[in-house]
C-alpha cells in the first residue's frame, strides 16, 4: 500500500523515521504564526464570544449591572464597574446567596434539559453583596431559568473587587427567546453605556 | 455452524436411498438421468396411502417430498409434478388439472394448501400481478435479472427467504393429522417427519444452484443478500398465541434446526424470528393442548402469496485518518436555519469522493472524536470511518489509493486523507475502543497580559499529570449537562515566538474530552486551574491546532 521510494534498499524503519521528521518539520512551519499578523492586545474571550449589555440603575439608582449574552442564548449576569457598591472604600467583603425564598447557591440543576432550574423574573433577587457600610441586592435583570450561581464568591468575595467583569460574575441565566426579546429593548449596548456613565 | 455448501450443492445425497446422485451439469435444465432416476427410486419407498392422502387434501408434490425429509438436488428439477408420484400411488390421476400426461413439466392449477404456492413458484409481484414461473430456473432468471439491472458486482451471494407464519401452522396441523392417523404404522416409527425440510429451505435448495450458474458465483455467507419475503393475507393469529405461551423467547437463527443452508448465519430477521418462535412453541405443545389450533382439513387457498424481492449489499466501510487544514471547515455538515456554517465539511468532502465510486445509495461519516470548526487537525490525523450503504461495486485496493490521491489533490486543500482502505466491521470497534482514554496533543497560540519570563517556562513544564476541574463550558452549557468534569493535563511545554514577549505557543497533551480553550482562558473561573491562574495573569487563546490523536487504528503500516 505504501508508495516505496525508488531505492528499495532503504529499510522500513528508516523510512518511517524520515517520514515522521518531515511531518514534524512541515507541522512546525504551519504552527508558528507570522508575528506581524498578531494584534498588540487581542480581544478577550468575552469580547469575542459575548455581546455586552448594561442595565444602569436597575430598580435603584447606582445599581449598574451587566448582561453578557452568548450566541447560544445564555446570559451571564454581574456587577458593572460603575456599581455603587464599589464606591465604598472597603470594597466588597461578603456575598450571600440566601435571599428571597431560597438559598440560590443550593439549587442543583441537572441534565441537558436543566431539570430543577428555578424560574425567576428580571427583578428577582440573586444575592446580597455587603461592604463594611452597606448591603446591596443584585437582581436577575433577565427573566429566565437560573442555571448556576458563582458560589466561588462565597469564599472569595474579593473576586468582585479584582475582576467583577470576569471571575466575579454573579450568575448564569437561560431566558426563553421570547423573554429575551422583551427585555433587550430596555438594556443599553456598550457604547451607550459608556456615554451614559462617561467612562 | 458447518458450511453446508459442501453437502448440498456439490454432491447430493438422498437420505433414504444410500446411492448418491450425480452432480448437476452446468446447463441447468438438463438433469442427469441418474438424478431423476434416483428421485424415482426414493419416491418408490414412500408409503403410498399416506402420499395419496396428502395429495387429496391439496398438498403439492414438492411439499410432500419435503415433509418426508427427502434431501438432495431434486428441488430444482422442473420435472416434479404429481405424475412422478403416480408410480407410488399406483394409479393415473384423472383431474382436469393435468393438461397432458406426456409432458414432463406441468402446471398445477390449484395452489398448494400447505406452501400457498411458494414451492410451485407461484406468487403475486409488487404490482399485485399473479406470476407463475414454470420452474425454479425461471424464477432464478427473474432474480438474476434484477441483480444485473441494479449493476451489482458480486463474488458471492446469500439467499434468504421468509414465509408467512400460517405455513408453519398448516405444517403442524398436517403432521399432527399424520401422526394421529398413521402413528402406529411401522413406517411412521422411523420418524420420517422429524426430518422434514422447511418450505424456506426447500425453496432455497431449488433456487441456489440455478442462481449460482446465472450469477457465476457461489451462494453462502456473503455481504450481498438476496431476500425473498412472502406474505399472505390470511397470516394472523397463531403467532400471538404461540408467543404468549413461550413468553416471547428470542432465538438466534443460528440454532434453527432445519437450516442446512447457512446463508442466514447470524442474521436475525423479523419473519425468521417469528418462524423460529412459532416452531419452538409448536414443539412444546402437547397433542391434547394443541387441538384448539388444529385445523384439518386445511383451508383452500385462493390467493397466492405476495412476494417482495430485495437485493442489498450490507454496508461497506472505508477507514483512514483525516487532516483538516482550514479554520473554516466543520467536521460534519452543519446547517442552522438553512444556512451552512463554514464553507465545507470534512464529512462531505470525503464522503462525496467515496460514495459515487462505489455506486452506493448513501453514506455515513463516523470519527473518533471531533474538533471545533476553527481548529485545525494536523499531524497524523484523526481516525474516521465512512460507511457506504448498498454499494453496487467494491473498489479495488488500487482504486482506493486513487480515491485518496484525488481527495489530497483537490484544489482548495481544505482536507487531507491518509491510509484510506476498505475495512471490515472490526474497524468500528477499533475506533470506539478506548476513545475516552486516548490522549490528544495540541498546539495553542496564547497571549498573556504581561511579558513572558523564563521562570514561566519552567513552572509550566514541571507540571505533569495535573488534575483540573472543568465546569461545563458556557459555550456548550445550553445543550450539555451542567457538570464538573475532572480532566488530566499530562504535560505542557511553552515555545517562545521570536519577536513577541506576550505571545507564545503552548504545546500540551491532555486526556480525551478536555476543553482546551477553557483551560487557557479559564472560562470566568469555571475551569481551575487554568493557564491564567497558573501564571497569575489574564490569558487568552487565539488559535488552536490538534497535533496528534494518540490512537492505534488506521496508522501507516
Amino acid at each position: 500500500m505504501k508508495d516505496h521510494s525508488v531505492d528499495h534498499t532503504i529499510n522500513l524503519e528508516h523510512e518511517h523515521k524520515h517520514e515522521h521528521e518531515e511531518e514534524q518539520d512541515s507541522l512546525y512551519r504551519i504552527l508558528v504564526p507570522d508575528v506581524r499578523d498578531l494584534p498588540l492586545t487581542p480581544p478577550s474571550a468575552i469580547e469575542s464570544n459575548f455581546v455586552s449589555y448594561f442595565a444602569p440603575d436597575f430598580t435603584k439608582p447606582g445599581h449598574d449591572q451587566y448582561v453578557y449574552r452568548h450566541a447560544n442564548g445564555l446570559c451571564v449576569i454581574g456587577l458593572a464597574r460603575t456599581h455603587v457598591a464599589f464606591k465604598d472604600t472597603s470594597g466588597i467583603t461578603a456575598v450571600d446567596f440566601n435571599v428571597g425564598k431560597s438559598d440560590r447557591s443550593g439549587i442543583k440543576v441537572t441534565g441537558k434539559r436543566k431539570k430543577n432550574a428555578q424560574h425567576f423574573e428580571s427583578n428577582s433577587a440573586l444575592c446580597k453583596v455587603n461592604t463594611d457600610d452597606a448591603s446591596y441586592i443584585v437582581r436577575c435583570c433577565v427573566k429566565g431559568s437560573l442555571l448556576e450561581v458563582n458560589d466561588r464568591l462565597i469564599k472569595q468575595p474579593g473576586l468582585l473587587n479584582s475582576s467583577a467583569d470576569r471571575e466575579g460574575y454573579i450568575a448564569i441565566i437561560m431566558p426563553k427567546p421570547a423573554d429575551w426579546l422583551k427585555v433587550k429593548g430596555s438594556l443599553l449596548g456598550l457604547e451607550e453605556y459608556k456615554k451614559l456613565r462617561e467612562c | 455452524m458447518a458450511n453446508a455448501n459442501t453437502n448440498n450443492t456439490e454432491a447430493a445425497h438422498v437420505s433414504i436411498d444410500s446411492e448418491p446422485a450425480h452432480v448437476i451439469s452446468t446447463a441447468v435444465e438438463c438433469h442427469d438421468d441418474d438424478d431423476v432416476g434416483a428421485l424415482h427410486d426414493v419416491v418408490q419407498g414412500l408409503p403410498s396411502h399416506a402420499v395419496k392422502d396428502l395429495l387429496s387434501v391439496g398438498v403439492c408434490t414438492r411439499c410432500i417430498l419435503r415433509l418426508f425429509g427427502i434431501r438432495g438436488n431434486i428441488y430444482s428439477i422442473s420435472a416434479i409434478s404429481p405424475s412422478i408420484l403416480n408410480s407410488v400411488i399406483g394409479e393415473q390421476r384423472h383431474d382436469e388439472d393435468i393438461s397432458s400426461n406426456s409432458k414432463e413439466s406441468e402446471f398445477e392449477e390449484v395452489l398448494c394448501a400447505l406452501c400457498l404456492g411458494i414451492l410451485q413458484f407461484t406468487y403475486c409481484d409488487d404490482k399485485e400481478i399473479p406470476v407463475k414461473k414454470g420452474s425454479a430456473n425461471d424464477m432464478a432468471v427473474a432474480i438474476s435479472e434484477l441483480v444485473k439491472r441494479e449493476g451489482y458486482q458480486i463474488d458471492s451471494f446469500s439467499l434468504e427467504v421468509s414465509v408467512p407464519p400460517i405455513i408453519l401452522e398448516n405444517e403442524h396441523s398436517v403432521r399432527l393429522y399424520m401422526k394421529r392417523k398413521y402413528g402406529t404404522e411401522p413406517w411412521f416409527q422411523g420418524g420420517p417427519f422429524s426430518q422434514s425440510i422447511s418450505a424456506k429451505d426447500a425453496l432455497k435448495f431449488s433456487l441456489a444452484k440455478p442462481l449460482e450458474t446465472l450469477l457465476d458465483c457461489k451462494s453462502g455467507i456473503s455481504n450481498f443478500r438476496i431476500r425473498l419475503t412472502f406474505s399472505h393475507k390470511s397470516s394472523k393469529v397463531v403467532q400471538s398465541v404461540a408467543v404468549s405461551k413461550q413468553g416471547c423467547k428470542r432465538i438466534k437463527t443460528g440454532n434453527c434446526v432445519n437450516s442446512l443452508d447457512d446463508s442466514v448465519a447470524g442474521d436475525i430477521e423479523c419473519s425468521d424470528l417469528a418462524d423460529a418462535t412459532v416452531e419452538r412453541s409448536f414443539d412444546g405443545l402437547q397433542d391434547n393442548e394443541s387441538s384448539e389450533f388444529f385445523k384439518f382439513p386445511l383451508e383452500k387457498v385462493n390467493d397466492a402469496c405476495h412476494l417482495v424481492l430485495l437485493c442489498q449489499r450490507t454496508p461497506i466501510y472505508f477507514g483512514g485518518r483525516y487532516l483538516k487544514y482550514s479554520r473554516n471547515v466543520s467536521q460534519t455538515r452543519w446547517i442552522i436555519d438553512d444556512e451552512r456554517m463554514g464553507e465545507a465539511s470534512v464529512e462531505e468532502i470525503i464522503g462525496s469522493n467515496i460514495q459515487p465510486l462505489c455506486q452506493g445509495d448513501n453514506y455515513k461519516f463516523h470519527a473518533a472524536g471531533r474538533e471545533d470548526i476553527d481548529v485545525r487537525m494536523l499531524g497524523s490525523g484523526r481516525p474516521f470511518l465512512v460507511e457506504v450503504q448498498n454499494a453496487r461495486r467494491i473498489p479495488s485496493e488500487a482504486f482506493v489509493r486513487e480515491i485518496e490521491t484525488n481527495i489530497n489533490n483537490l484544489e482548495n486543500k481544505l482536507v487531507g486523507v491518509k491510509n484510506l482502505k476498505v475495512v471490515g466491521i472490526e474497524g468500528w470497534t477499533m475506533m470506539r475502543e478506548g476513545e475516552a482514554e486516548k490522549q490528544k496533543q495540541y498546539a495553542a497560540l496564547v497571549w498573556i497580559s504581561r511579558p513572558l519570563e523564563d521562570v514561566d517556562l519552567d513552572s509550566i513544564s514541571s507540571l505533569k499529570d495535573m488534575k483540573i476541574l472543568q465546569g461545563t463550558p458556557i459555550r456548550v452549557l445550553h445543550r450539555r449537562s451542567p457538570l464538573q468534569r475532572e480532566k488530566i493535563i499530562h504535560w505542557m511545554k511553552i515555545e517562545r515566538i521570536g519577536g513577541s514577549s506576550q505571545y507564545f505557543l503552548l504545546h500540551l497533551c491532555t486526556q480525551a474530552g478536555t476543553y482546551i480553550k477553557e483551560f487557557v482562558h479559564g472560562d470566568l473561573g469555571r475551569t481551575h486551574p487554568s493557564i491564567g491562574s497558573i501564571l497569575g495573569c489574564r490569558a487568552e487563546i487565539l488559535q488552536l491546532d490538534v497535533t496528534d490523536v494518540k490512537m492505534d487504528c488506521f496508522l501507516t503500516e
